[in-house]
């Protein structure tokens, strides 16, 4: 028994690892934004399929992938946050959350017109490689992935606290006006911020492609969880984001096994809904901004 | 007062009356003549997406709690008269009513709670809400087949809710769709309709106006899941099936959303509108795309949404309502009259009691404290108010002085001490809007208006709060106006005003909830010497009237001239109290607060 409560750990962690840098990209945009990106999961959509393609037609490992996914996708959040975004910055919340949705919406079907509704994956000679420790069974691709996933955490954490561009992302993330007045090129910030987050969607996509398989409206399974996770941990608090990320994997690992795999989403919703009526500034969260 | 025959002759040879009784045989009119199926389908689907539509934008636009999974009321509504047929034999108009009972419960278990949150969270919730019935529906396969769906077998009798051909079908629809607008146009002028705006516009203005704003979305919300519901035992009706994955989707609530938004988010025709211009591209589009470009359809749609709320988030109809009264202006029998007289300034507008000579207590303040994690913003704090009397409240920057009044008007809990009003203790009532109807009104330091309601409507509201009628609300905001002399501005949307007019529309508005103490927070800070002198001598005229008055300042020759008394607050502790001659002397004030250049 003991076994089995320890694999199920491990391999919730190692999913929750996946669901935290999502998270992160959506609690980076959201807390610097305030702007919730319902597209964000459309984004990892793009990034797997990303991958997908470049294995397929050029035969390239999905890890080394990520050499071109990151800056590509930095590049198309920088830009997405310039053409759709940032004329709605100060406007009403309808339009803010109906951008959002509306980009969801074109982009999956965007993929649905291109790629159609095949479900793809890349089969690599390490897919279906397990690695033992003592008599617990770790996948190696989903290792590797909560490794990535990780890594990019922490390179994000010290990328914010020590560089000018995180501090400023940081700075724009508590007062928008102060920042400005501080010499914050804000548009600049904001693109960078909202780059970074699309980003982190792009790596949490390409590592998750030799785990899952990709098709158009993989991404809405993805970032309905991302949402729980964000506002488990506090949607201002990327620490949050980290550990929710890591609870609701062990979580859904958990209940698949004792309760039943179908409800696992239905388990992590009811958490949701609990958490934003009982302690809605989240578990890491700080109170709303006066 | 009963219209003469002339009267009646005249409103309804009015174009205001008779294009939309026009309008109206058209749409009965039409299903008559349209004997093709694929057009009489499409007539169901443009008015049963409008129902939906309609009943959403009670919510997510008139009250502007902005819901995406108003697909959880719909499917309730679906699934809830489906299983009583299937298994019960019920008839499905029946089972029709305890659906939307369901579903109302439903939606006031979870709208309740759902409400406190703030924008976003509130729109995340109704996801998670509707993902999770998804989820069940598709889960519990012994009720409800799970996501093989149901399937209801045809047996076409007026009891079974099911008809031979389409048009009893159009007309049920077209039924739905006239009675939610019916009830959105009533709503809409009624008190409901300008409180829900305004707790849209402000939540906490529309508070301090004496609007219940959790009763208010609540009510919306239960209209809206009534309506919702019934469109969905209709949907299910139409279509003889349904399954958890397009009953439940988010698909169909964005949809839902979507018609409401290109048409006009909260006005009544709107999201009609809405729906006869998008279903008809729906179907088209899908009818020419779909077969051979799958989900370009969608691209278009997903387009049209992003260009939409970015360029024209307040739809068609901004544009189009101008143009039909336009085109209605200049329709035969447009005889100039104007619905509301003309009201020449009553002498006594402010109807309250007169002052009573020996100026009894009328709000007290106790040992009043409140904390901001380690510091104390307010540290025990006395003072009393006499009725009639102008007590003024100054001190340096951060010294507690909006604290107080966020305190004494419920906006804030003290963590310790005691506020009595007109003798009663007031600490404990929250929220804000129990304190304005007690008579004690407040204004905000940053003005909080309805930036998109008239500067009538704004005034509206907060005469709301005294009268019902609807009429004589709006005859006494009138003249409420008169008196801050902004009548030359009542039909501009607040947001236009200058700050000096939006101050004086902030003190109207809360005038218009015939307050007996008003709180009023800087008033003139920012103002130039003209309009600050116009704000005072309207203040001296409030004074006059019998209000008892509570005034922040930081405008010193303002608040001395104003004020029959004065308390000085420093670090939270009040170090002063006085008549303005010795507070200007008093050597602590001086010290804090006022200077030595004060005193020279």
């Amino acid at each position: 028994m003991s076994t089995i409560i320890f694999q199920l750990m491990i391999n919730g962690l190692l999913v929750g690892g996946i669901y935290a840098l999502i998270s992160i990209g959506l609690c980076l945009i959201f807390g610097v934004l305030e702007i919730v990106n319902f597209a964000h999961g459309e984004f990892l959509m793009l990034s797997m399929y990303a991958t997908y393609w470049l294995f397929h037609f050029y035969g390239l490992d999905p890890y080394l992938s990520l050499l071109i996914v990151i800056p590509l996708f930095f590049f198309v959040g920088l830009a997405i946050q310039r053409i759709i975004f940032q004329p709605i910055l100060e406007a009403p919340l309808l339009s803010q959350i109906f951008a959002a949705v509306g980009l969801s919406v074109v982009l999956q079907n965007a993929a649905l017109l291109f790629w159609k509704a095949d479900y793809r994956t890349v089969k690599t000679a390490y897919s279906a490689t397990v690695v033992n420790i003592g008599n617990l069974m770790v996948s190696f691709p989903r290792l590797i992935a909560f490794c990535v996933a990780l890594g990019v955490i922490i390179a994000l954490f010290i990328f914010l606290k020590t560089t000018y561009t995180g501090k400023a992302i940081r700075a724009l993330a508590q007062e928008r006006r102060a920042s400005m007045l501080m010499g914050i090129n804000i548009y600049r910030t904001y693109q960078f911020a909202f780059g970074i987050g699309i980003a982190c969607a792009g790596v949490a996509g390409t590592v998750l492609m030799p785990i899952y398989y990709t098709f158009p409206t993989v991404g809405a399974l993805f970032v309905l969880t991302a949402f729980v996770v964000v506002v488990l941990g506090g949607y201002n608090s990327l620490t949050g984001a980290l550990i929710g990320g890591l609870i609701i994997g062990i979580v859904e690992s958990f209940s698949g096994f004792f309760i039943s795999p179908h409800l696992k989403e239905a388990i992590y919703f009811v958490i949701f809904i609990l958490i934003l009526l009982f302690k809605p500034t989240g578990l890491f969260g700080r109170k709303e901004k006066a | 007062m009963r219209l003469t025959r002339r009267e009646i002759t005249n409103k309804l040879f009015h174009p205001k009356t008779y294009v939309p009784i026009i309008l109206l045989v058209l749409l009965l009119a039409v299903p008559l003549l349209i004997k093709n199926p694929f057009y009489q389908d499409l007539l169901v689907m443009i008015f049963f997406y409008a129902t939906l539509s309609s009943a959403w934008n009670l919510v997510g636009g008139f009250a502007g709690q902005i819901s995406l999974g108003h697909t959880a009321f719909f499917g309730i509504g679906a699934y809830t008269s489906t299983l009583l047929y299937l298994n019960l034999g019920l008839s499905p108009w029946l089972g029709m009513l305890a659906g939307t009972g369901l579903a109302v419960a439903v939606g006031i278990g979870i709208g309740s709670p759902c409400f406190r949150l703030k924008s976003h969270f509130f729109a995340l919730s109704t996801i998670a809400f509707a993902e999770v019935l998804r989820l069940l529906a598709s889960y519990w396969r012994g009720l409800t087949k799970g996501g093989v769906g149901l399937l209801i077998p045809f047996q076409p009798r007026v009891r079974n809710f099911m008809f031979r051909g389409k048009l009893p079908y159009i007309y049920i629809a077209l039924a739905l769709m006239l009675a939610v607008a019916l009830v959105s146009h009533m709503i809409k002028r009624s008190r409901l309709g300008f409180y829900l705006v305004g707790l849209r516009e402000d939540q906490d203005a529309a508070e301090s106006l004496g609007v219940n704003t959790s009763r208010c979305k609540l009510l919306a919300l239960i209209i809206s899941v009534f309506f919702t519901a019934l469109g969905g035992t209709f949907y299910a009706q139409y279509l003889l099936f349904i399954d958890p994955d397009t009953v439940f989707s988010l698909a169909l609530s964005i949809d839902i959303a979507l018609f409401s938004i290109i048409g006009g988010v909260g006005t009544v025709v709107g999201p009609i509108i809405g729906s006869f211009i998008l279903t008809p591209m729906d179907v088209l589009l899908r009818g020419w795309l779909g077969p051979i470009y799958a989900g370009l359809n969608f691209i278009i749609y997903g387009s049209v949404l992003i260009i939409a709320v970015i360029f024209f988030p307040w739809g068609i109809m901004r544009w189009l309502g101008k143009k039909y009264e336009l085109i209605v202006s200049r329709l035969p029998g447009n005889k100039l009259s104007s619905d509301v007289e003309e009201v020449s300034l009553s002498p006594e507008v402010l109807k309250v009691p007169d002052p009573a000579k020996d100026k009894p207590v009328i709000f007290e303040v106790k040992g009043l404290t409140k904390h901001f994690g380690g510091l104390a913003a307010v540290k025990n704090v006395d003072f009393q108010i006499r009725q009639g009397e102008i007590l003024g409240l100054i001190g340096p920057n951060g010294a507690g002085k909006t604290t107080i009044f966020n305190l004494v008007s419920g906006f804030l809990s003290p963590d310790s001490g005691e506020v009595k009003f007109k003798g009663e203790r007031i600490t404990a009532l929250k929220p804000p809007h129990k304190i304005c109807i007690r008579r004690m009104g407040r204004t905000f330091q940053l003005v909080k208006p309805f930036n998109n309601m008239t500067v009538l409507e704004n005034v509206m509201v907060g005469a709301f709060s005294r009268i019902r009628e609807r009429r004589k609300v709006e005859q006494r905001a009138r003249e409420m106006l008169n008196l801050v002399d902004l009548s030359k501005y009542r039909d501009f949307l607040a947001v236009n005003l200058t700050i000096a007019d939006r101050k004086k529309l902030e003190l109207c508005r809360a005038l218009a909830t015939e307050p007996e103490l008003l709180l009023l927070d800087e008033v003139v800070a920012g103002l130039n010497p003209k309009e600050t002198e116009e704000i005072i001598e309207l203040i001296r005229k409030v004074s006059r009237q019998g209000i008892t008055l509570f005034v922040i300042e930081h405008v010193m020759k303002a608040i001395m001239s104003l004020s029959d008394r004065i308390i000085v607050l420093n670090y939270g502790e009040k170090i002063a109290e006085g008549a303005p001659m010795e507070i200007s002397k008093n050597r602590k004030v001086i010290d804090a607060y006022l200077g030595e250049e004060y005193v020279t």
